[in-house]
């Protein structure tokens, strides 16, 4: 325990507010929970761990919030915050589709993989005032064996200024079939860092929060019993890229004997260009890169039609090591 | 809120959510028993009291049942022995166990159900409301209030022991996701043995001592009838009820709410009162939003505004007298509340108004329903809500000059018209099997998808099962989905990803619905109303056919023509990976853990076609996708089954990358060698004849069952491990049981 802490925003009520916004199955939040142990009993902080739940699947975006105040501040509102003093992306490109300036204060942190400059990312995210701090955390990650989270995590504890040291000791304790991973992962983050900080120059007005939906349907013409005109209101419609692993399978036409394998196995078959009876390619807006049309389509003597991308593609749908 | 005693107990600071903190409740009351069945936002809850009895740290009785009524079943006939019983649900889960609720209070059985609150609603929706906890006003249970995670804690130990002497189940009610999966530093006893004290002798113990007034079957020396036939009588059962609760109200919750103090230093009230008594405007809200309005009232007053909030403790017994002091003086009170009565005033502002008439107060009550389906309740949310006070009547929004209006809501744009992006499906396109002798997958890549473009996880199963089985599938298709993953990933409003009717009634009755439907189909064909070739399909996970097992093989006895499609994919996969009696024994689920006194699952998987075997409906059939073109006949075999007026069941075996930890890529050739060892058999019962689709044996493929489970994933992975070799031995002996029983069926001419 450490009384010389000092959290370094505090809003109205004493809280220092950070937003992780990740996709479903990054650890985002087992790194939330972790962050939150880590200020309970290492620093006698007070707080929340809140997210944003809903049916958790596989790909789809979560917003993970960790909300630090002194004890005895009470602790009281439920749900993530709307005002973070830390923004924590764990995908640029989540960047603009979920507008995540939405109530970003003045002089945040913001800490982003990615490979892009920190001013680059400032420019995406239009953020106020702050810090931007980019790292490849998906590099770092690969390279350490070890999960996004890690690097992340590790970039947030510096940048709260927790003990490195002791840091390392309980992420080492809370996993410690991954500890090597993980300390390697938490080791390179801070490292590999670029960083940027940018005065209210007013090229970017703060952004108040909203809630992120579509309010074009409400109580005046929201179809009978809640129904949806399959025609006009379809999926078909929609980007639908985040809920993939980003890969896409590589098809080659002359490989193809036309044995209509893939089309069985894959979970959603417009996703396969099947035209008069012959496989013609992906559809990328639809498929979603698992490889089981991979996985099941034959080699034979013209070869293999559906193959990996890249090895990363083949390491992650098939855990094998390549 | 805290006081200091020489009675105060040990106590350590604990680190979690909502749910974990009543888990930890319920391991800390020394439960006898208790009777589960999984629902979000509550199932964490039986997860975590899982773990510690796969654990070996606790020895009370832990039953997974098949649906939430036979949960409370379960928990009724524990509390008629005599235990110390447990629940836990939300949400349509209380409603299927309605009518055991008022069972259980007559028949005067303490027990405490845990409620983490969540909307009751069509169209579904999983997050916050309190019209599940709305329901139980009038059900003679007492309902405590929790309006954090300390409180959701602390209000199981208080409500077990004011239950346990009154002799009324009691309702601990803690708000879904807000409060359930909102991780919170609160304080824990440290010793069991001071909640044990606090709580006094266990019921079985009272009774058979003669101490307590509750009866119990196992109390053979005084043998009672629980639960007789009454007529006239009846009347006075409902004067007893209401003297228990005038009793629990005066004497026994004041007094155990003082001595919970004393031992944990933490005061609770019948009704919570926060800010400035004297203030005009005052605010009446339950649990979490209560919680967040304090925040408002505390940055108002450093404005110098002064206004008043009040945070009703206790449902029932309703403390009206304690509410009615509590508004103090204020001309406007607005009360908040998570549900609403459509066509009538809402259920606190009737009960508000009605206290304050008794004393003559004739304040004004504003009347906003807020955040139901889980929209969250904030500071600047209570902010909004008090200047709203303030100025009622006089705002210009038309909508909010109302006494009872809804908050958070919004309009739309009328004009709003998006173009048409799905032609409907022509029938003409889909009667490519009625040209084919056999199923040709060239030829079916031409069938139009009927859902496509979904937001299932890569690698899933259940789409992947669903459009190869639709390839058999000629003419309009109506598809009926039970709740799961299937419906939740494909139909997120504003946009569906289906582009052929389709349903959603409940977790358990598309069958039946199913049945109300092609009984329609039927009657407008006969009226010349109705002209379409129209097939009817269920789909339903594993878990939908536990809990509509009976409406299943009631639809089955019916013979009623429509195919039952169920996707097993072993668990309870939309809720968070807990057991299915369809699951493999000794799998790991979140509800039924490996440890040092549990090998994970505890039964063999369910055979529900041999279930179905004895209804005789026409057709029944097990398939997967491993053999394609297999699966495709049987389509086309269940249509004809269907359209000659029978019904038709098949299982298709699922994959599900996420809770299983399967690479997706790997997920074929899982089923393959699920299908291999003999797990899922490729069989059909065709009018009660059985035949063998796929012999493994016969063409050399034939694999042990560890080989199977070591294909499928991180959660199947202990079992091929040797410390499991006993009961992979038993798995082996057993599955090869089956599938010599289902040789000789299938060799012979009469099964």
């Amino acid at each position: 325990m450490s009384q010389d802490y000092r959290l370094p925003y505090k809003d109205d009520l004493g809280f220092c507010n950070i937003i992780f916004s990740a996709i479903g199955g990054e650890g985002a939040n087992m790194a939330a929970k972790l962050l939150f142990k880590l200020g309970v009993e290492m620093f006698d902080l007070d707080g929340g761990y809140d997210a944003k739940y809903g049916s958790e699947k596989k790909g789809t975006p979560t917003d993970v919030s960790v909300r630090f105040c002194d004890y005895g501040t009470p602790v009281r509102s439920a749900g993530p915050t709307t005002q973070p003093h830390f923004l924590v992306a764990f995908r640029e490109f989540l960047i603009r589709p979920l507008s995540l300036n939405r109530g970003l204060q003045a002089n945040a942190t913001v800490i982003v993989n990615s490979t892009k400059s920190p001013e680059e990312v400032r420019d995406i995210l239009q953020l106020n005032s702050g810090t931007v701090i980019c790292l490849d955390a998906t590099d770092i990650a690969a390279k350490t064996h070890s999960r996004l989270n890690m690097p992340m995590m590790a970039m947030l504890c510096y940048e709260l200024k927790f003990d490195p040291e002791k840091v390392k000791e309980k992420v080492a304790k809370q996993w410690p079939k991954v500890a090597q991973a993980n300390l390697a992962a938490f080791d390179a983050a801070v490292a590999q860092s670029k960083r940027a900080t940018f005065k209210d120059d007013g090229k970017y007005p703060l952004v108040s929060f909203t809630e992120h939906r579509d309010e074009r349907i409400g109580y005046l013409n929201m179809p009978e019993g809640g129904a949806i005109d399959a025609t006009r209101f379809s999926t078909i419609g929609k980007n639908n890229r985040l809920s993939g692993t980003g890969f896409f399978p590589k098809f080659e036409q002359a490989s193809c004997i036309t044995c209509g394998m893939c089309m069985t196995v894959c979970s959603d078959p417009g996703s396969l260009k099947w035209v008069d009876g012959k496989m013609t390619g992906i559809d990328e807006n639809y498929c979603k890169g698992c490889m089981r049309c991979v996985a099941i389509c034959p080699s034979h003597k013209k070869g293999k039609a559906l193959q990996f991308p890249c090895p990363e593609a083949e390491a992650l749908t098939t855990g094998k090591k390549v | 809120m805290t006081t200091t005693s020489d009675k105060i107990k040990s106590q350590v600071r604990w680190l979690g959510n909502g749910n974990e903190a009543v888990a930890q409740a319920v391991l800390h009351c020394c439960y006898d028993g208790e009777g589960y069945y999984p629902i979000t936002p509550s199932s964490e809850v039986g997860e975590e009291v899982a773990k510690a009895i796969a654990a070996g740290k606790t020895d009370m009785k832990y039953v997974i049942g098949t649906s939430e009524l036979a949960a409370i079943g379960i928990c009724t006939g524990m509390a008629l022995a005599g235990g110390r019983v447990v629940d836990v649900t939300s949400a349509q889960g209380l409603l299927l166990k309605y009518e055991e609720l008022s069972t259980v209070s007559g028949l005067g059985l303490p027990m405490v159900l845990n409620l983490s609150t969540r909307e009751i609603n069509a169209p579904l929706n999983i997050k916050n409301g309190h019209s599940d906890l709305m329901t139980m006003l009038g059900t003679g249970w007492l309902i405590f209030m929790a309006p954090t995670v300390q409180a959701a804690y602390d209000m199981n130990i208080i409500a077990l022991k004011v239950a346990e002497e009154v002799l009324l189940p009691a309702v601990v009610a803690y708000d879904g996701f807000h409060t359930s999966h909102a991780n919170r530093r609160i304080q824990v006893f440290e010793n069991t043995q001071d909640v044990q004290e606090f709580l006094g002798e266990k019921p079985i113990d009272r009774i058979l001592s003669g101490k307590s007034k509750q009866c119990s079957v196992v109390d053979t020396k005084n043998p009672k009838t629980m639960g007789p036939y009454m007529n006239d009588d009846l009347m006075n059962t409902k004067v007893v009820m209401e003297q228990k609760m005038e009793h629990a109200l005066n004497v026994v919750i004041p007094r155990v709410l003082k001595e919970f103090a004393e031992i944990s230093g933490r005061e609770y009230g019948l009704v919570q009162q926060y800010g400035d008594k004297n203030a005009a405007t005052c605010m009446v809200a339950l649990n979490t939003a209560g919680e967040a309005a304090k925040d408002a009232v505390d940055l108002l007053d450093r404005k110098d505004e002064k206004v008043n909030l009040v945070i009703p403790m206790l449902l029932r017994p309703w403390p009206e007298n304690q509410i009615s002091d509590a508004v103090g003086a204020a001309k406007k009170i607005l009360v908040a509340e998570r549900a609403t009565q459509y066509g009538a005033n809402n259920f606190m502002a009737n009960e508000l108004g009605a206290a304050l008439q008794k004393k003559g107060n004739n304040a004004k009550i504003i009347q906003r329903t807020y955040g139901m389906g889980g929209l969250n309740f904030r500071l600047d949310d209570a902010l909004y809500l008090y200047d709203l006070i303030k100025k009622w009547p006089n705002v210009e929004d038309e909508n909010e000059k109302r006494e009872k209006w809804y908050y958070g809501v919004w309009a739309g744009d009328p004009s709003y018209n998006p173009p048409v992006v799905v032609e409907p499906i022509k029938t003409e396109d889909c009667s490519i099997n009625a040209k084919l002798e056999r199923p040709n997958l060239k030829e079916l890549s031409k069938m139009p998808n009927r859902i496509e473009k979904h937001a299932a996880c890569p690698g899933c199963g259940i789409f992947a099962n669903i459009n190869l089985f639709l390839r058999g599938i000629d003419g309009q298709v109506i598809l009926l989905f039970n709740t799961g993953c299937g419906m939740v990933t494909a139909t997120g409003f504003p946009y569906t990803s289906f582009k052929v009717p389709y349903a959603h009634n409940l977790f358990h009755n598309a069958s039946s619905t199913a049945t109300g439907i092609v009984e329609m189909i039927d009657k407008f064909k006969k009226d010349n109303k109705v002209s379409d070739d129209i097939t009817v399909i269920c789909v339903s996970g594993d878990g939908g056919d536990d809990i509509g097992m009976d409406q299943v093989i009631a639809a089955a006895l019916r013979n009623d023509p429509f195919i039952f499609m169920e996707y097993d994919n072993k668990g309870y996969m939309n809720t968070g990976a807990q057991m299915c009696y369809s699951g493999f024994k000794g799998q790991k689920n979140s509800n039924a853990h490996v440890g040092p006194n549990q090998q994970g699952k505890l039964t063999h998987h369910k055979d529900i076609i041999e279930i179905l075997r004895g209804t005789y409906a026409p057709y029944l059939f097990q398939a997967a996708e491993s053999q394609p073109i297999d699966m495709i006949r049987k389509a086309r075999r269940a249509q004809q089954i269907v359209r000659e007026g029978g019904f038709a069941f098949g299982k298709v075996f699922s994959t599900c990358p996420l809770n299983w930890g399967l690479e997706e890529a790997r997920c074929p050739q899982a089923v393959a060698k699920v299908v291999d060892a003999c797990l899922h058999p490729l069989y059909e019962i065709d009018h009660g004849k059985t035949t063998l689709n796929y012999n493994p044996e016969e063409k050399g493929k034939k694999i042990a069952v560890t080989e199977a489970f070591a294909s499928m994933g991180a959660g199947f992975a202990h079992l091929a491990k040797p410390n499991f070799a006993t009961l992979m031995e038993e798995t082996q002996k057993h599955v090869d049981y089956r599938w010599e029983r289902l040789k000789a069926m299938s060799g012979s001419t009469v099964l």
